[in-house]
């Protein structure tokens, strides 16, 4: 009797496992830390955004980062420029919040004013500027907005734009309410965040049921937790536990290394001294060296996936015998090429920073250029990085990383090339016109400009010294197909990951 | 007794009240928390909106009556970086740290008591030899380095253990067993080093004499003499422990205090690190008087 119903017990729990083995469709994903907060207008921000953008909280519009097709529809279905400073978006109907209201057009424009807002520190009104922007509702599924001065790329800014139900309190939210495919169903400080698949979802219904994230600060521990099976996916780890082809992938992060020139002081303001800078760094002699292999040498400010990204312009060559040509050049016309340059970086900005600024600080000494290098954390860092520049140092070479994975150059050019822009080292009116000129034109014409602005930059006035477009590695076990982008750094979109 | 806590209640408040005040001062020498809370491109406007909202313009007196008059409400402020509550975030991750703490001196105490004892008994023959180069070993060797090869061979080759994290008993061993090695190496080498001393005393040798079995010998004669250095040293491991530790929390994803400490720092969350300071002196002070009664309980001299 004993035997019978011990059998009977273990085959009701064989069965019973079986189908929810074959089920199985949750996901475990480790990052590098946790999000302090869950607030969907701090999206933008990289630990908030990979958890929460588009899988909680959706936007109007959405850029493709993995193919094509350039700027598609979300909640909004689609948009229009009704007069030069006016745009109107048709919003789509029969969607609902994760607390089960309603989405609708006073929604958009609650959101709106609520990440604008000056009562809490939102991200969002940074990629906005200086611009002053009216959200008015017209119907329950249309809404307008008035900018000044003209914002052509509205649309594309929308997508930095999450929406909340218009209940949502003006202060900081921990449990984010969202018209995504997810919501959040769990949050233990220090330990998991738990998203899961809503059933009433409007899209497509994506394939992970679950998404587990727990997070690991030590990248070996991370690559460790795929390679046993307790995690599905690490989407960044580092180059040296990169250790696995068959599970291991690098991509582009988005980020840009590159030196900033101040041009308003001597040596620098001399164009032949810019280029000799350009022509000292021995590049590719630092990938697969000192940063990982697959790195990519810039020539501009965005990635290559970014509009206007020009193909005809060429990486600088290696020519160590030419910059000391343009040297004597310039000393020869009086200029003080022997001038003290203070060459800037951040401690622990990219892996291996210490060992890269030092050769380039050498490969620039055997030229001739009277180099200094000198570190500063963050804080101390940014009065370096952005202006009013300090005055008492003489001229700063200043090392940086940006990072623009939104698929347009106008969140890099206008503050790092302007002569109004905080991180700018040059006042070059031409630049100036280009880029008010790219920044308010669309379509094709709005590529040619971009392109025509970066072959500027980098061929003819040499405005700063560009490095890298770095790259991550992200392990990804045998479980799940998943592909990390350009974008991964910033949202990971789980409607991307699917089971094999 | 009563007259003796309320005596170091006292000191202890008073060096409670220094610390706070050096706290609050101090780490606002560390900078602007709107520098690291906002982007690195983030417009001036949003800097000033940022330090309008959270106080940081007053003149630092002034922040720091409004601190103290809070914290007269038992009101320790609110995370910057988390918008909770600070010492909910520290009580949070206190737990964790106490728990590990707590369970790591214990087997440590235990094992390195009777491995001391028994090395010091047969000072200089085999077990003695091996137990004092594996304890200093455990006394020398990196924490950060154990933990990481104890994750390769016992997680990753061996899978015994989970990597890291928290949830089931098994994912304590390894962080566990990588606090547990230093203390242990110390507190050996202090116990072996405090028991030959007594071994060798006159009350041994006259017990010896009447003849005491070996056993009482150790553990109840020269044991009790010797325990005193020992809870020194104990106590002071346990104060580090306490106070979070940083390494394992790390590696381990384990949610203690000290990486909360530690980021909060890095984060310039003041509230938090204030927060944390306050908690875990309170928990060194209670564990310090704790230390002077054990003493008291082993030695009468010090009760009068």
């Amino acid at each position: 009797m004993l035997k019978k119903s011990l059998l009977l017990g273990a085959l009701a729990l064989v069965a019973s496992a079986a189908p929810a083995l074959a089920q199985d469709h949750s996901v475990k994903i480790v990052l590098n830390e946790e999000a302090d907060l869950l607030e969907p207008c701090m999206a933008t921000r990289s630990n908030i955004g990979r958890i929460i953008l588009e899988n909680v909280n959706e936007t109007l519009t959405e850029l493709d980062v993995r193919g094509k097709k350039g700027l598609m529809p979300r909640l909004a279905e689609s948009w229009e420029q009704t007069s030069p400073n006016e745009w109107r978006f048709h919003l789509r109907k029969g969607v609902k919040f994760s607390d089960g209201s309603d989405f609708d057009a006073t929604d958009v424009k609650a959101s709106f004013d609520r990440a604008m807002d000056k009562s809490i520190t939102c991200e969002t009104p940074r990629y906005f500027g200086d611009m002053t922007i009216q959200a008015s509702v017209v119907d329950p599924y249309t809404v307008d907005f008035v900018t000044d001065p003209v914002q052509p790329i509205l649309p594309l800014l929308m997508s930095l734009v999450t929406i909340v139900p218009s209940e949502t309190p003006v202060k900081f939210v921990r449990q984010p309410v969202g018209t995504g495919p997810y919501k959040v169903t769990d949050w233990t400080p220090g330990q998991q965040i738990v998203l899961s698949r809503r059933d009433d979802y409007w899209g497509d219904k994506p394939q992970v049921d679950k998404a587990t994230y727990v997070f690991r600060q030590d990248p070996a521990v991370r690559a460790a937790m795929v390679k046993t099976g307790e995690a599905d996916i690490a989407p960044s780890i580092s180059a040296d536990v990169a250790d696995d082809p068959k599970m291991d992938v690098s991509f582009l992060n988005s980020e840009t290394v590159y030196i900033r020139l101040d041009q308003s002081m001597a040596p620098i303001n001399d164009v032949r001294v810019r280029k000799a800078l350009n022509l000292a760094i021995d590049r590719q002699a630092f990938v697969g060296t000192l940063v990982p292999k697959g790195t990519e040498l810039a020539v501009a400010m965005f990635p290559p996936s970014t509009l206007g990204w020009n193909p005809d312009v060429k990486v600088p060559p290696y020519d160590p015998a030419e910059a000391k040509k343009l040297l004597a050049a310039a000393k020869a016309d009086g200029v003080p090429v022997d001038t003290k340059l203070t060459l800037v970086a951040r401690t622990a900005n990219f892996p291996n920073v210490t060992e890269v600024m030092e050769a380039i600080q050498q490969q620039l000494q055997e030229v001739g250029f009277n180099v200094d290098l000198k570190f500063y954390e963050v804080a101390e860092f940014e009065k370096m990085y952005s202006k009013p520049y300090p005055t008492d140092m003489g001229p700063q070479l200043v090392t940086a990383m940006h990072d623009n994975s939104k698929g347009d150059p106008v969140f890099s050019m206008f503050f790092k090339y302007a002569s109004d822009g905080r991180q700018s080292g040059l006042k070059d009116p031409k630049v100036d016109d280009l880029i008010s000129a790219a920044s308010e034109a669309t379509g094709d014409s709005r590529a040619q400009l971009w392109s025509q602005l970066v072959k500027y930059l980098h061929d003819d006035i040499w405005a700063d010294v560009l490095l890298f477009h770095m790259v991550d590695f992200a392990r990804v076990g045998p479980r799940v197909d998943f592909t990390p982008s350009i974008a991964t750094n910033a949202q990971l979109q789980l409607s991307s990951i699917s089971f094999k | 007794m009563t007259s003796f806590i309320q005596k170091r209640a006292l000191t202890s408040l008073i060096s409670l009240v220094g610390l706070v005040v050096l706290v609050f001062f101090l780490s606002r020498l560390t900078g602007d928390p709107a520098a690291l809370f906002l982007p690195i491109d983030a417009t001036d406007a949003m800097r000033e909106q940022f330090r309008e909202i959270h106080g940081l313009n007053d003149p630092l007196l002034v922040q720091f009556w409004h601190y103290i008059v809070d914290l007269a409400h038992l009101n320790f402020g609110e995370s910057i970086r988390k918008a909770r509550p600070a010492i909910d975030v520290v009580l949070e991750g206190f737990l964790w740290t106490f728990q590990l703490a707590v369970i790591t001196m214990v087997l440590v105490t235990g094992a390195a008591v009777v491995v001391g004892s028994l090395a010091a008994f047969k000072a200089g023959g085999f077990f003695d030899r091996f137990a004092s180069f594996v304890s200093l070993i455990g006394a020398s060797a990196p924490d950060f380095w154990i933990a990481i090869v104890g994750i390769v061979v016992f997680a990753v080759s061996l899978g015994w253990v989970p990597t890291s994290g928290t949830g089931t008993p098994l994912h304590w061993i390894l962080p566990i067993a990588v606090l547990f090695i230093r203390p242990f190496g110390l507190i050996v080498q202090v116990v072996r080093g405090s028991m030959i001393t007594a071994l060798s005393s006159a009350y041994v040798k006259t017990a010896r004499a009447k003849g005491v079995r070996t056993r009482p010998i150790i553990f109840v004669h020269a044991l009790r003499n010797a325990l005193l250095p020992v809870i020194t040293v104990i106590g002071d491991q346990a104060a580090a422990l306490l106070n979070g530790a940083v390494v394992v929390e790390t590696i381990f994803g384990f949610p203690g205090v000290g990486k909360l400490m530690i980021d909060s720092i890095l984060q310039r969350d003041f509230n938090v690190v204030l927060a944390a300071i306050m908690v875990t002196a309170l928990a060194i002070f209670i564990m310090n008087l704790l230390i002077d009664l054990a003493y008291s309980l082993l030695d009468p001299r010090i009760r009068n």
